[in-house]
């Protein structure tokens, strides 16, 4: 636990939003133990970070379910891998498992201490070769779903210029509201004055310091696509986790649900080598016989409805591993 | 009861003028309640079949109703012109209603190079450097999907597509949609070599512009063009007056009408007042010229007696007239198409108000306004006026080559009937408008620099999720487009197996760019890169269906329908059993209507010469009387035809109508020279002189509405809508046609038949006692004896008048109807009165059989009236009449055995 906690300190200078990962409800449980009256936006992230930080090794089996405008759903079965090295490098790995068609599919990316990221994605259908992203914008969409690779690696603070703006209530519980600023050359705090438009907005439950929901903006201060977390349970004294998340595109109409279907906190289920090619390859290798069978396909839809109707409380037993 | 009818604003002027007013007061406050509809859903059968399967497509592949903001400039990639595109998408984003704005602002595109791949937007945001602006150009360029759809071959032309949601109910809605977004593209105009919007908010607002426009200018110019024309040639004042009087009242109740009846008025409705100014003047002429026949018959000049004899001998035609002519229009009813189905509605009402209002109206102002001398030209002897040379001209040939006439008619319809077998139809909306206007001229510019703005679907359904990501199957869309890249007449087609190519091509190279990955796996891998948005148009969500999206300039229904069937059976061959196919928009929905146009009007042309053969047949009691009616009608349309072959004029929802309308209308001359020429047969056994009578009674306003029509469907080449000012000039070309199958053609056939009309059968007023008893009409139905009456020739005798003189040789019968008569014989110095005839008595039968020297004189004690049954037209009439004429030389038979019976009695009594 002290080892871990270590590793964790090492990459205490970025906080990952971990947004799939987190998510709130307004009427849990509070932990009123600091003033944060006059926090500024970038303290109030500090603390969200400090109660919810990264946990070093981390295996979950999640859902996505996948809706458009015509209220059609497609689903995924997917398994994501997370793990801090020592150097305070963090590595992500998230593995497609179904449909039978894109099984094997992967985004490998990993981000060293200096913060430089690096991703790649492989596909077994391509071949055995690990082909670099460079896709890096936060707008992005990432294969298909509504969350761009970023939101899935996470949000670096020194990236970012965090202002608050005034409290807002939400189901009678206070909710800080935190505008997040690019911080590009020549970035100053006037340009806040002169209406330069925020990209995205966080709304953090002042009981528990979760971001329960973030707004993304355009360039006219429209919403245009809006994230928010749902099934939050405490895993761990003030950290929570959230085990659904919905990314909600206005514009496409289009959405994206991810539901954890299971979550391990174990070094035993994250080990070293599950983020290297050769491991993809050997487990995932290249298909290149062209498909001719012809058998059913399973409908996509009923494993829908399932996870759409899953009880929350699903995840209780799921959690085991979590190294105390 | 139609005599009482047309005296009615004779007799009771005020109850007339107070309904007048108190409908026309209704009428008015309905015209508020228009309602306009410019739309593309009322060119489209509303039975069609694809109407179910386009609204499957389009809610599943998205709408094709879709604005194309065009832009071009030598310098577009540059920070100061990009940023203003930008602003320009973000103001348009805002306008309610609009649903989407696709840009290089937010098109996401895939890039590979070395090894790495990126999926990215194409631009997120305005560029800051110039370097930026070109990587971005870099970047559209680059990817086919995009080339043809959003940029230009150099790049030098960019388009925004705007998805509005359609509000069918507000009929103002895309013309407020298309200014809102004009007024945001004007502003920014100066900043770009070309920056215009096509698509249906500007067409639909397009059309309803030059609908107004059309009001505007047509119904006053066709108004003035029939004053001036009625004043020309009848140099009448209140003759030019009166027609636009009661065409006025006709518009405002038909306004008013659809008004009341939420039937909404479309691009057709733009000539309706010039239809009803034109054609319900007609009526107004034939009326005038008759009042100026009555003035000229009574001696007073009294404007009671000139209004009765007009109405005495206009009533029966003009009612027949005005329903021929409603007939021609109601038959586009059967068009199922909506926008001539709502214009023949209002169209029908249209004659029929103005009937009505003829009627009431024209009686009513002659009382008041009705000149007491003939001041115009319709009895003119002058030889020179146009009428008259025409008709001379006629004359010549009716009586030196009549049988040549026929025959060159009869070549001529020969010749037309034949062009009219290239005869296409289309119902595109863009070839409403002129080629010269903007509008057109935009479409084609988008069509050179990027692709067609109409777009339509061609959708293969499997019933079987992930079918289109198995690579045989993406194959079968590959294989269609390259068939449609044969056919060379589509300008783009995009399709699920171009998005794979264009991805294998990124993880390739370039070597992969024309080639689909091998494996259902690789597909379904590489269609994760993109986002589902990007292929909500493409692919059904479980892949069970493929939608390819193409897109085209063609503008004539005749061209796509046939590319179209062709493609459909390619398709179906292509996509073989397991697949069901639809090739589906609106534009070809359409575009296929024009197909139902055609079986519509050849539906529409057949019911209305059936309906006028049996409408004519019944009031001439012969079919030979339909037929004849049917001939000048005919003449006309296959000319008509023969002329829109000729000169590669399509069939469209403008010219579709000239045909029945035209009939309509050319059928009025033949009954009303039909109905003059039958009633002078009353009197006369000269039927070749009553024919010329006719003609020359009947030619002058004939003429003159015929050319009154022609000037006045002239004028719709003026319309701002090409259907409009084809139909103009078709309908003005009938007309003249019609003038000549009329004074030509008819006279020539009128001299070979003798027709007696149903209400003279009915309406006689003689004594059925008379009748009853004359061994004449012995053994004959009570229609019969009515009909032989309507044959024989009416005589009037005063007072004293010989009806037979002794010594003279006659074969005329007599039968008394009224009156009384003396037989007087002469012999010598001695007269001696042999008997007293009286009502029912027949006379003159021996001379009647045998030509011979009467025996007595027939004097009248008073005044007398008398059927003559002249042997002469009795024969002539046996082949037209021949069961009346044989009964009634066998009742005659019978009376002269009678005859001789009671001789040979009496002699034997001696």
């Amino acid at each position: 636990m002290r080892q871990i906690s270590e590793m964790i300190l090492r990459a205490h200078q970025y906080f990952t939003v971990l947004i799939i990962l987190f998510s709130s409800s307004l009427g849990a449980q509070e932990y009123p133990d600091e003033n944060f009256d006059e926090a500024t936006g970038l303290e109030i992230m500090q603390e969200v970070h400090q109660r919810h930080q990264q946990f070093a090794f981390i295996y979950e089996e999640q859902s996505m379910v996948m809706i458009d405008r015509n209220g059609d759903r497609d689903t995924r079965r997917v398994k994501r891998y997370s793990r801090v090295e020592d150097d305070g490098t963090v590595k992500f790995l998230l593995l497609f498992e179904s449909p039978d068609e894109i099984k094997g599919v992967a985004l490998l990316a990993s981000r060293d201490a200096s913060g430089k990221t690096k991703k790649y994605i492989y596909l077994p259908a391509f071949g055995e070769q690990l082909i670099e992203s460079m896709s890096s914008g936060l707008d992005g969409k990432f294969l298909g779903t509504d969350f761009s690779i970023e939101s899935i690696t996470g949000e670096v603070l020194d990236d970012y210029i965090y202002v608050r703006r005034a409290d807002i209530k939400i189901n009678e519980t206070g909710c800080f509201v935190i505008d997040v600023y690019r911080r590009e050359e020549g970035f100053s705090e006037n340009m806040l004055a002169t209406g330069k438009q925020a990209i995205r907005r966080h709304i953090i439950p002042k009981n528990n310091f979760y971001i329960t929901k973030t707004e993304y903006f355009d360039k006219q201060g429209r919403v245009y696509k809006k994230q928010t977390h749902h099934d939050l349970r405490p895993v761990d004294g003030r950290m929570w986790r959230a085990d659904m998340i919905l990314m909600e595109d206005s514009k496409e109409q289009h959405s994206s649900l991810i539901k954890i279907d299971r979550r391990v906190f174990s070094r035993d289920y994250v080990s070293a080598d599950i983020f290297t090619a050769a491991w993809l390859f050997k487990n995932h290798p290249f298909v290149s016989t062209p498909d001719i069978d012809d058998k059913e396909v399973h409908s996509e839809d009923e494993d829908t409805e399932g996870i759409l109707n899953q009880q929350s409380n699903s995840s209780v037993n799921l959690e085991a591993g979590f190294a105390q | 009861m139609m005599l009482k009818l047309f005296m009615l604003g004779l007799k009771r002027p005020v109850a007339v003028t107070l309904f007048m007013v108190m409908a026309t007061l209704f009428a008015a406050a309905g015209i508020p309640k228009l309602e306009i509809d410019t739309g593309l859903d009322s060119l489209i059968p509303a039975s069609d079949p694809n109407r179910l399967i386009y609204q499957q497509v389009m809610g599943e592949f998205g709408s094709d109703n879709k604005t194309i903001i065009y832009i071009r400039d030598n310098n577009l990639w540059t920070p100061e012109k990009l940023s203003i595109i930008e602003g320009l998408h973000h103001d348009i984003e805002r306008i309610d209603n609009v649903t989407s704005v696709d840009s290089l602002f937010n098109l996401h595109t895939i890039h590979g190079e070395d090894g790495k791949i990126e999926s990215i937007p194409v631009l997120s945001e305005a560029p800051t450097t110039v370097e930026e602006a070109l990587a971005a150009k870099a970047r559209a360029l680059a990817n086919p999907l995009y080339i043809g759809n959003y940029f230009s071959d150099s790049g030098n032309v960019l388009a925004m597509i705007v998805a509005v949601v359609d509000k069918e109910e507000d009929s103002d809605f895309s013309r407020r949609i298309y200014q809102q977004m004009e007024t945001l593209i004007s502003e920014k105009r100066g900043n770009f070599d070309k920056l215009i919007q096509v698509g249906p908010p500007r067409i639909n607002a397009e059309l309803k512009r030059r609908l107004f426009d059309d009001f505007r200018l047509l119904g006053p110019l066709s108004a003035f063009i029939l004053f001036a024309s009625i004043l020309f040639f009848m140099r009448s004042g209140i003759s030019a007056v009166i027609p636009i009087v009661t065409s006025f009242l006709s518009i405002i109740w038909t306004f008013g009408m659809l008004g009341w009846t939420g039937v909404p008025i479309n691009i057709l409705s733009a000539m309706l007042p010039s239809l009803i100014i034109v054609i319900g003047s007609t009526e107004d002429t034939h009326m005038m010229a008759a009042y100026f026949r009555g003035l000229e018959s009574n001696v007073e000049n009294s404007r009671e007696k000139a209004i009765y004899y007009m109405a005495k001998h206009i009533s029966l035609p003009l009612v027949l007239t005005v329903l021929t002519t409603a007939l021609g229009f109601s038959s586009n009813i059967l068009s199922g198409i909506g926008l001539i189905q709502h214009f023949a509605f209002a169209a029908t009402f249209a004659m029929l108000a103005n009937g009505i209002i003829t009627i009431l109206v024209v009686p009513l102002l002659l009382s008041v306004y009705g000149p007491e001398k003939n001041t115009s030209a319709v009895d003119d002897t002058e030889s020179t006026r146009l009428p008259d040379i025409i008709l001379r001209v006629f004359r010549y040939y009716q009586d030196n080559h009549p049988v040549s006439v026929l025959i060159f008619t009869t070549v001529m319809c020969g010749f037309f009937i034949y062009h009219a077998s290239k005869l296409y139809v289309t119902n595109d909306p863009l070839s409403y408008i002129p080629s010269d206007s903007a509008l057109i001229k935009d479409t084609k510019l988008i069509h050179d620099d990027l692709a067609g703005i109409k777009i339509f679907f061609i959708r293969l359904d499997s019933n079987k999720q992930n079918a289109f990501q198995r690579p045989e199957n993406i194959n079968k869309l590959v294989e269609i487009q390259r068939f449609m890249d044969k056919q060379g007449v589509f300008d783009q087609s995009i399709s699920l197996a171009d998005h794979l190519a264009f991805a294998n091509r990124e993880f390739r190279g370039e070597y992969a760019a024309r080639v689909l990955p091998a494996t259902r796996q690789l597909v379904a891998q590489y269609l994760m890169f993109f986002h589902r948005s990007d292929l909500d148009s493409y692919v059904s969500h479980d892949y069970s269906r493929a939608n390819i999206v193409v897109r085209h300039n063609i503008n004539d229904s005749h061209t796509l329908n046939a590319y179209i069937d062709e493609l459909q059976e390619v398709v179906k061959d292509i996509a073989g059993a397991g697949f069901k196919v639809n090739i589906v928009s609106k534009n070809l929905m359409v575009n296929d209507a024009a197909e139902s146009l055609m079986v519509a009007q050849i539906k529409a042309l057949a019911l209305l010469l059936a309906l006028i053969f049996i409408i004519m047949s019944v009031m001439f009691t012969s079919f030979r009387g339909g037929a004849i009616a049917l001939v000048p009608a005919v003449i006309p349309i296959a000319m008509m035809f023969g002329v829109m072959g000729y000169l590669n004029i399509p069939l469209n929802p403008g010219t579709a109508m000239v045909a029945v309308i035209g009939i309509g209308i050319a059928v009025d001359g033949t009954v009303h020279l039909l109905a003059r020429y039958n009633e002078l047969c009353r009197h006369t056994s000269d039927y070749i002189g009553a024919v010329n009578t006719a003609v020359k009674e009947e030619a002058t306003p004939l003429i003159i509405s015929g050319i009154a029509l022609s000037f006045g469907f002239g004028i719709l080449l003026l319309s701002n809508f090409t259907v409009i000012a084809q139909f103009g000039a078709l309908a003005a070309i009938t007309m003249l046609f019609s003038i000549y199958a009329n004074l030509l053609i008819t006279p020539i056939i009128m001299t070979r038949v003798r027709l007696i009309g149903l209400h003279q059968i009915i309406g006689m007023t003689i004594d059925k006692k008379v009748l009853e008893e004359s061994p004449l009409f012995k053994n004959m139905t009570n229609y019969q004896r009515r009909k032989a009456v309507l044959i024989s020739e009416l005589s009037e005798f005063e007072e004293g008048d010989l009806l037979v003189e002794q010594g003279t040789i006659g074969r005329d019968m007599y039968l008394i109807l009224s009156g009384e008569a003396e037989v007087i014989r002469h012999d010598g110095c001695e007269s001696r009165t042999l008997a007293t005839l009286l009502p029912g008595t027949i006379f003159g039968e021996i001379g009647y059989i045998r030509e011979t020297e009467r025996t007595a004189d027939v004097k009248a004690l008073t005044k007398i009236s008398a059927l003559r049954f002249d042997y002469e037209r009795m024969q002539k009439d046996l082949k037209f009449f021949p069961n009346i004429v044989a009964k009634l030389n066998f009742n005659i038979s019978y009376i002269l055995g009678e005859r001789l019976a009671d001789m040979v009695s009496q002699s034997k009594g001696d």
